[in-house]
């Protein structure tokens, strides 16, 4: 039986980079994983497409809430092994699937877990990345300004695809600012958790990268793993986004997906009193992941309550 | 009792489908009834079962949580049973917005998930999972003239002489209040879909009543990187997998088992008619030229004739 795995990360924090470096694990005849082949074998846990199909429900005809409902239903039966069926038969299904989710960890409003506990995932590798570098990769993302992204990293009630006049590609996921949602990960009980940062990911990609496998209960062997790590290098995936161009970029005009990918970008792209206004949003929970703070006067130390 | 004719077949409803144009009732009995009725939760036989739904020969049944339970019997009959606090005007909404596809499976018959316009007496169908923008494409197309034969699922049946035909079924576009308003329909807007949801009914003008020959069936698809806006013909073998992706529920298709039936109409459409990918940008500013570019492929495939 194939183990689910989620990789659970806040938007741009790196999820899409530990996917590629996964991809490339079984990267074939030498040549690198395309960014653009990613979509069609690991999805999105909010995609609609299997959610109608499996359901048989219309999606289109529910409201957020009511899909929120139903949504444990739909992984457990993926757990059960339906995504498998649609596959080639002749090919064996893999030891582990790693699916990357956005969602916060929440309870719908009957009271189960969103993504159905342990009945939905045996485990979640958790990403996690400094706010400060976040926040102007977010601005970008969402093509606002960066005081904007401040604003939707620390709004509580925050979310993706929920807008009521239109319906997107995914259901809607509640992103409960960004303390709030790496909390929601982290404190849930339901399921293990292996933590992930971005920053130690790029100090140390293979090894940082072998422990989460590990995790996961899948095996690599080391050419394995220095290969992904010279397939999915940060320089060779904006090279292919520039060539290509990447099917997950934001679409406005010059927007890039793998922008800079360094850690501490922050220093140069974010204004004193923007740093600052994120380190006060955000102090415990970047105290509590090891995120140095540089404005460290009067900052509240109360742990991180719940996000639920 | 009501009458309508949907997908070619005559319907006698106990209660009113908004939505739909009545027809007249001297039709002898109508092929599908759709009645209230206690409808079990559960079968004790099932063959094959989902998380929303169970099959146990010729019936079928599905329960939407806070709704209703529906069972279809024999491609002919649909039971009903609310829920307890369902809103009694979302029960005709789920029948013609998801039953009624299932029940077109039922009846083993050719059901894609497509809206359809009228090109020179021929039908265009436009297919795509929920959130495509096939209902949004079909409103553009009839705001240029183009008549609306159907939206959300399309029924294909081949004739005794072997031409794919399509029929009309008279129901009305939905859309989602951000398409109406981009479009300036708001004078053909009608009641909310729901209660509780912004989407709403638009008039797509003097219905049709008369089944069309096949014209083309086109797959929409977001023209995001490496895709780029265009009209592209798969071979053979793709045409008959994109067909059965496209069925109203593929996952159906699987479990009732008609994977031959599809491959064999997938084979019949793309010889009479084609069947193509239409890769365009998610953006209502790019609408015009979609639009263009349709009439331009008409011409190239022989739909309709150039101007004097």
């Amino acid at each position: 039986m194939t183990r689910r795995i989620w990789l659970a990360s806040y938007p741009k924090s790196g999820n899409t980079w530990l996917r590629m470096l996964i991809a490339n694990l079984a990267a074939k005849d030498d040549q690198p994983v395309g960014i653009n082949d990613l979509a069609a074998t690991s999805g999105i846990a909010s995609a609609r497409g299997p959610f109608d199909d499996l359901l048989l429900i219309d999606s289109g005809l529910l409201t957020h809430d009511e899909a929120d409902c139903l949504r444990p239903r739909l992984y457990e039966e993926l757990a059960r092994g339906a995504d498998s069926n649609e596959g080639d038969p002749r090919e064996a299904p893999p030891a582990v699937r790693f699916i990357k989710v956005h969602d916060a960890y929440t309870l719908t409003p009957l009271g189960e877990p969103l993504l159905a506990g342990a009945r939905g995932a045996e485990g979640a590798i958790v990403i996690v990345r400094d706010p400060r570098d976040v926040a102007s990769s977010l601005a970008s993302h969402r093509n606002t300004g960066i005081d904007d992204a401040i604003a939707f990293m620390n709004d509580r009630d925050a979310k993706f695809s929920a807008n009521p006049a239109k319906q997107d590609m995914q259901l809607r996921q509640k992103l409960p600012g960004w303390s709030g949602h790496v909390a929601s990960w982290l404190d849930q009980t339901d399921i293990p958790v292996h933590l992930v940062r971005y920053e130690d990911l790029q100090i140390d990609t293979a090894a940082v990268l072998r422990r989460a496998l590990e995790f996961a209960g899948q095996a690599a062997a080391d050419d394995e793993l220095c290969r992904a790590v010279r397939f999915a290098d940060f320089t060779r995936l904006r090279q292919q986004e520039e060539e290509k161009g990447f099917r997950e970029a934001p679409p406005q005009a010059g927007a890039r997906f793998f922008r800079r990918g360094e850690t501490g970008a922050w220093r140069d792209e974010l204004k004193p009193d923007q740093a600052a206004r994120i380190e006060a949003d955000h102090a415990p929970m970047m105290r509590r992941l090891g995120y140095e703070l540089s404005h460290t006067a009067d900052l509240p130390t109360a742990p991180i309550s719940l996000a639920r | 009792m009501h009458f309508y004719c949907i997908a070619g077949l005559s319907v006698g409803s106990e209660i009113a489908l908004p939505g739909l144009n009545a027809a007249a009732s001297d039709r002898g009995t109508p092929d599908v009834m759709i009645r209230g009725r206690a409808v079990q939760s559960a079968f004790v036989d099932a063959t094959a079962s989902g998380p929303t739904w169970q099959i146990a020969g010729e019936q079928f049944l599905l329960r939407i949580p806070g709704v209703a339970r529906f069972l279809l019997t024999a491609g002919n009959e649909i039971a009903f049973e609310a829920e307890p606090g369902a809103d009694a005007g979302d029960i005709p909404t789920f029948i013609l917005g998801t039953v009624f596809g299932i029940l077109m499976h039922q009846r083993e018959q050719i059901v894609l998930h497509a809206s359809a316009v009228r090109v020179n007496d021929r039908a265009i169908l436009f297919c795509g999972p929920s959130g495509a923008g096939k209902s949004t494409l079909a409103a553009a197309l009839s705001q240029r003239g183009y008549r609306l034969i159907t939206d959300d699922f399309c029924t294909i049946t081949v004739t005794s002489t072997g031409t794919p035909v399509v029929h009309p079924d008279g129901r009305q576009l939905k859309l989602w209040a951000q398409a109406i308003e981009k479009l300036e329909l708001e004078e053909s807007r009608g009641e909310r879909v729901r209660n509780r949801l912004e989407k709403f009914y638009v008039d797509p003008g003097e219905a049709l009543v008369e089944a069309l020959p096949l014209g083309a069936v086109y797959a929409l698809r977001e023209a995001r990187p490496p895709l780029v806006p265009g009209i592209e013909r798969p071979n053979v073998a793709d045409a008959a997998v994109l067909l059965r992706r496209n069925a109203y529920r593929p996952r159906l298709v699987a479990h009732l088992n008609q994977k031959v039936l599809y491959f064999h109409a997938a084979a019949t459409i793309a010889n009479n008619a084609g069947i193509f990918h239409l890769n365009r940008k998610l953006d209502f500013a790019a609408m015009p030229e979609v639009v263009s570019s349709l009439e331009r492929h008409w011409l190239e495939i022989g739909l309709m004739e150039k101007a004097a």
